[in-house]
């Protein structure tokens, strides 16, 4: 026979795993609501749909065709970015897609670019075959933030740079 | 003669509201909780639910609930109604063994 003491204790208990019982419904509520208990298991089946799919249907032009992938809005885009838009380097019009080559020559990152080598360029080379690598970033944003930059403040700000990035932990 | 222009007195208002009698119950739930050891006391218990996998079962009984019925259909309710049996029979004995222990500390330490 339990003593009036040990009916409160357990009395309180009850209460106490009401109160759990009452968060836990709470959460799986929430969670099949928002459905998200069932993405990865559904993710898995349509992955695993999906790859059926494209092995039974190899030979038709399938949607998950290499690069012609139709987006969530049912767009598709060419493999190669045709948009013009104007290097911010040298400001020329240059197609998207040829950016980076046309960068490379433009920043002159090899030797057959030094005819386009600034002063300042020339000193962020310099400083970056002394092993700084933050300079290299110098002739780039200082390209981004005015379209030409006087020579003098270019090592203002590469050093502006390294301070920050000396900061950041 | 005019009827009187003196209001009857305003009833007293009672210098303190009448105590209910608050039941024994009632008593010791305040004190759980001024105390804080209510909180204390629902960490741990939820601390050793989630350790020995009972919230895990409790939410796979959610969760296979809420697949039967339609994920859109579920209420609050429903699933504190589907996990509260189960869910009082499932607990560990030791688990509940200590926190009866720390319960009847404590009510005895409040002299209750």
């Amino acid at each position: 026979m339990s003593s009036p003491r040990s009916q409160q204790a357990s009395d309180c208990f009850g209460d106490l795993l009401d109160c759990i019982i009452a968060d836990v419904a709470s959460e799986c509520h929430r969670i099949a609501r928002l459905g998200l208990d069932r993405n990865l298991e559904e993710e898995e089946e349509e992955l695993r749909r999906s790859v059926q799919a494209r092995v039974a249907d190899q030979s038709s032009g399938g949607e998950a065709n290499g690069k012609n992938v139709v987006d969530i809005f049912g767009q598709t885009h060419p493999a190669i970015a045709s948009e013009i838009f104007e290097c911010m380097n040298c400001g020329r019009p240059i197609v998207a897609g040829r950016f980076a080559p046309h960068l490379e020559k433009c920043m002159g990152k090899g030797r057959k670019a030094r005819a386009k080598a600034t002063r300042s360029s020339t000193i962020a080379r310099n400083r970056h075959s002394r092993g700084s690598p933050v300079s290299v970033y110098a002739p780039y944003s200082s390209a981004t933030s005015t379209h030409r930059v006087p020579n003098g403040t270019v090592g203002g700000i590469g050093e502006e740079y390294a301070d920050h990035a000396f900061e950041e932990p | 003669m005019r009827a009187s222009i003196n209001r009857p007195p305003t009833p007293d208002a009672e210098e303190d509201p009448p105590q209910k009698e608050l039941s024994l119950r009632e008593i010791i739930n305040i004190k759980l909780i001024e105390s804080g050891e209510k909180e204390k006391l629902m960490e741990l218990l939820r601390e050793r639910l989630i350790e020995c996998g009972w919230r895990d079962e409790m939410k796979a009984l959610c969760r296979a609930y809420a697949r039967k019925k339609g994920r859109k259909n579920v209420t609050v309710d429903d699933l504190v109604q589907v996990i509260t049996p189960e869910g009082r029979a499932s607990v560990p004995d030791s688990v509940k063994a200590e926190l009866l222990q720390r319960i009847r500390s404590f009510l005895v330490s409040a002299s209750l």
